[in-house]
């Protein structure tokens, strides 16, 4: 796993250690700093990285246009300090952590909570030069916000994860940061805070996220919190604010502005730092209580064998995390409990995912569950870009 | 004409009425909107379930013969028209709504339910469908799906690829496949997203699950006068530049207001200016006002020589009426209408809008703009007559030349009509022989014998043959596409 990376300096390089490990018959793992080198499953054992962190040159950046083309190793931290000082940003809010790399965002695909209102990842991605499997280099897509030219192979790299090739430059759509952030902290029992989130989602209110956190993590004395995130314009914000006190009938315990909003967000982000395993249910906004019910009891089972756990839940989405970490010898034991979870999940017609785990949690459980049956299709893709499969496997 | 056999194997399979071959009534299938290319179709089958589709694709493969998938036939880039004879499949029978969920803002439906009937659907639970393509009371969601399209408020809410989250789709070799679906995270490729966008290429879409949004409390309209286009195109500019996000902006230039204000459409606008900007923002009551008031002042900055707003939707439906009707106003002063759909960066336009206007000039053309301006979405509409054959000649050349000089500016030749049958000859301009044969390996992925929709998007000398292999990279060699990503 810690092998050496290699670590081209062009896109040409790029390209010939493609074509010398396909020649060779080697395997490469495509990678940014490598701060999530499991991948959800999508890797394997041996193979030498190829780090693109090298890649880190801004080739394009008109700020009127709101657009930005970079290396694909252009960290988001950084960034996010080039476009900073115009009032801009691209709100990636995805698990991870600020130092990981602009392609390797692109790479997983994974949204944050602020999807829903800037839309997910691969909806701001406007263009990509990747280089294939089989050592080509394509430049697809483009760098306006509307192209409809040819077929949408940018969404096709987007989350394929270094399996059909290296990502070398990302071209995307910017967003103005919002004159006002504000969030909003209510605390309730676990039905009350499901209650509450529910009452959010489903308000005329534009919220920018909404998310059910565990009390002590926060420092609230209740058991679980819900932050409501409000961007937009300071009247706006303002009235969006008043509305959701109105529809809940209480005042929030705690409201964060601006730079203090900010960071708490910021904060989040990192969530999974440091967690053995992490688990994504998915379901439906409606059904959030039955995929938390379902989380907790993993939680509980984790932190009942001296383990600590936690769970978060991005209400807009119907998204439910699960954090771990335990002693090795009981994780066998958090497998179970987590097999029970994906059923219960999939009865619901959700799914259940596994973003961290060590290997023999990942054996027993799965990365995946049975997924939709386009494996034929997959394959046939999959063989399209890497026939010598150079580059990391395809979903688990 | 199709075999007879098949004309009753069709028929049991959909029912008589819905199988036509009668040339009177193929007529109508000849063409999309883009009336320029017209080819009859062997068949038009008009089935009514997933399972008729599939079936239908079954019995049309074993006969050898291309199937054509069709929505209302709204398109703009010949993407419906059957070539060699090939079958249509029409979604007209597929037209209803299997569920809306508005609890979790979403939706399942058949593909051929006309784009305005699902947001009026959805109006009894507040929500509303957000893509709306100005044909919106004629086009379907099928439609919108394989052309991912756009329309004015695409600006703020984005184009319909960010709305649709499950498909059921036949394929070319009658399998029923399902991708997506709200409420999962789908482990593996983004296949939706790869679906919407091609052009019937791909397969047919028989079920279309999408996100609904909330209907928006509050809107504000702008109506901006200039004397000077590039004027216009400056204050949309300076507008998205000082971190306003209006839910749209819309040009109409010069000659479309006199197009239009000739015409029983006439909507008032001032016949010597050269350009009217709409501008709308929605959202909270709140804070609308103080919006529409910094626009107003940067419309005033750029130039504007009046700014009128819009105080009830009556007077909000007058100041978009020139926009809505600007296409049907054009269609009265020429026979023949060229619509054109690129995109460029939006701090380009006033260079571009000028580079336009030379080059309608150069050749003695009428050009008319109405565009998605906050998109930097071209739409130069030359207006001609085709039995002038010098014209058409003129018309010919200066379409090349705006297309080179958008794809110049960093832009690409279609934002939201698609390539069809029309632009596949300009791919070149934007994508490099390796680009353009994945694209045909990405065909193949779903469709290996060529039978979905052949002879649309991409250019036949490009196709990968015996003769001429998929091309394998030489060492050292590093080519890519012309543009810069
Ligand atoms: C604690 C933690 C939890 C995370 N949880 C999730 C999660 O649940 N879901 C999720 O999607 N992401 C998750 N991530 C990833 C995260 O969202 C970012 O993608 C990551 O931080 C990027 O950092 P990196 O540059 O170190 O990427 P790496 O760890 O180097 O790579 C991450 C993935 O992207 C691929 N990749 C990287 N660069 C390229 C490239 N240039 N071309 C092609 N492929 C490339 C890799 O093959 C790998 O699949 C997590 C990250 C961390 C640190
Ligand atoms: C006046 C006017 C204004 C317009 N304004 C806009 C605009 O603002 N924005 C915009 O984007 N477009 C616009 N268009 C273009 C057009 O309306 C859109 O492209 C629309 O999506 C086409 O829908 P349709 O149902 O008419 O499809 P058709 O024209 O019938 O077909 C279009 C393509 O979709 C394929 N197709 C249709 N149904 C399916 C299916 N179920 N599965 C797979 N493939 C299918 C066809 O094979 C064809 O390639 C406009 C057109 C007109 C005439």
């Amino acid at each position: 796993m810690n092998k050496e990376a290699l670590t081209p300096e062009s896109t040409a390089e790029t390209r010939e250690i493609v074509l010398a490990a396909r020649e060779a018959g080697s395997r490469l793992l495509p990678a940014g700093r490598r701060t999530w080198p499991r991948a959800g499953g999508w890797t394997r054992d041996g193979g030498t990285p190829v780090s693109t962190s090298q890649l880190d040159t801004v080739h394009h950046y008109e700020p009127a246009d709101l657009t930005l083309t970079a290396g694909a190793g252009i960290g988001l931290d950084r960034l996010a300090r080039i476009v900073g000082p115009n009032r801009q940003w691209l709100p990636f809010d995805a698990p991870g952590s600020s130092a990981g790399t602009l392609g390797a965002a692109v790479a997983s695909g994974t949204s944050g909570p602020l999807r829903t209102r800037y839309g997910a990842t691969r909806d701001n991605v406007l263009g990509l030069e990747v280089v294939t499997g089989d050592g080509r280099t394509l430049r697809i897509g483009g760098r306006v916000v509307k192209n409809v030219a040819g077929y949408d192979l940018v969404r096709l790299f987007t989350g394929s994860r270094g399996s059909l090739g290296i990502i070398t430059r990302v071209s995307v759509r910017l967003f103005p940061i919002p004159e006002a952030d504000e969030t909003l902290l209510f605390s309730g029992g676990p039905a009350e805070a499901v209650s509450m989130a529910r009452t959010v989602c489903t308000s005329e209110v534009p919220v920018a996220a909404a998310e059910l956190v565990e009390g002590e993590e926060v420092g609230a004395d209740r058991a679980m919190v819900l932050a409501v995130r409000l961007l937009g314009g300071p009247r706006e914000v303002e009235e969006s604010r008043r509305r959701i006190c109105a529809a809940l009938g209480t005042d929030p315990w705690r409201a964060l502005h601006d730079g203090e909003s900010r960071r708490f967000h910021a904060a989040r982000i990192g969530w999974e730092e440091g967690a053995s395993v992490v688990a994504r249910l998915a379901a439906l906004p409606d059904r959030i209580d039955a995929a938390l019910a379902a989380a907790r009891a993993c939680a509980t089972r984790a932190n009942g064998a001296q383990g600590s756990a936690a769970i978060t839940a991005d209400a807009l989405q119907g998204l439910v995390r699960v954090r771990a970490s335990l002693p090795d010898s009981d994780s066998t034991r958090l497998a179970e409990t987590l097999a029970t979870a994906r059923r219960e999940t999939e009865a619901l017609g959700g799914s259940l995912t596994l973003s961290h785990a060590p290997p023999e949690v990942a054996a027993r459980v799965g990365w995946t569950g049975s997924g939709p049956e386009t494996a034929a299709l997959t394959d046939r893709i999959k063989a399209l870009f890497d026939p010598d499969s150079v580059l990391a496997p395809r979903c688990p | 004409m199709i075999p007879g056999r098949l004309t009753k194997e069709l028929a049991r399979i959909c029912g008589r009425d819905h199988v036509i071959v009668d040339r009177d009534r193929l007529l109508v299938y000849e063409s999309d909107a883009l009336t320029a290319y017209r080819h009859r179709p062997g068949a038009v089958v008009l089935p009514r379930t997933t399972e008729e589709v599939r079936r239908t694709v079954q019995a049309v493969v074993r006969h050898g013969l291309p199937i054509v998938p069709r929505g209302a036939g709204t398109g703009l880039s010949g993407g419906a028209v059957a070539l060699n004879g090939a079958v249509v499949i029409g979604t007209a029978r597929m037209n209803r709504i299997l569920a809306i969920d508005a609890p979790n803002r979403r939706a399942v439906l058949q593909p051929g339910v006309i784009n305005a009937e699902l947001s009026a659907a959805a109006a009894v639970h507040g929500l509303y469908y957000a893509p709306d393509p100005s044909s919106q009371t004629a086009c379907t969601i099928g439609g919108n799906v394989a052309e991912n399209s756009g329309g004015p408020h695409c600006l703020k809410y984005g184009v319909t690829s960010r709305y649709v989250t499950g498909l059921t789709v036949v394929l070319a070799d009658g399998s029923v496949v399902k991708v997506g679906g709200h409420g999962r995270e789908a482990p593996g490729y983004d296949l939706v997203g790869l679906f919407v966008g091609s052009e019937g290429c791909f397969g047919i879409a028989t079920e279309i699950e999408v996100g609904l949004l909330p209907v928006p409390e509050g809107v504000r309209t702008l109506l901006g006068i200039f004397d000077r286009i590039e004027d216009s195109g400056r204050a949309v500019s300076d507008i998205i530049s000082a971190g306003l996000l209006p839910a749209a902006m819309e040009i109409i230039d010069g000659p479309t207001i006199r197009a239009v204000e000739d015409s029983v459409f006439a909507a008032g606008y001032p016949t010597d200016a050269e350009a009217a900007l709409v501008i709308e923002f929605d959202g909270l009551e709140a804070g609308l006002d103080h919006e529409a008031e910094r626009a107003t002042r940067f419309c005033f900055r750029a130039g504007a020589r009046e700014v009128r707003s819009a105080r009830d939707e009556e007077e909000r439906l007058a100041l978009w009426k020139g926009r809505k009707k600007a296409f049907g106003a054009m269609g009265r002063i020429a026979p023949d209408l060229l619509v054109q759909d690129a995109t460029v960066p939006r701090t380009t336009l006033p260079a571009i809008l000028k580079g336009i206007s030379e080059i309608g000039n150069r050749y003695n053309l009428i050009v008319a703009n109405v565009f998605h301006a906050g998109d930097g979405n071209l739409h130069p509409n030359i207006l001609f007559d085709r039995r002038d054959l010098d014209e058409l000649e003129r018309v010919e050349h200066a379409s090349k030349e705006i297309m080179q000089l958008c794809v110049d500016a960093g832009g690409t030749i279609t934002g939201e009509h698609g390539v069809g049958l029309d632009k596949k000859h300009h791919m070149p301009l934007i994508y490099g022989p390796d680009e353009l044969d994945t694209m045909w390996g990405i065909r193949r992925v779903f469709d290996p014998g060529a039978v979905m929709n052949p002879g649309k998007v991409l250019p036949e000398e490009t196709e990968p043959s015996p003769a001429n292999p998929r091309r394998e990279p030489a060492p050292g060699e590093l080519v890519g596409a012309p543009a810069p990503a």
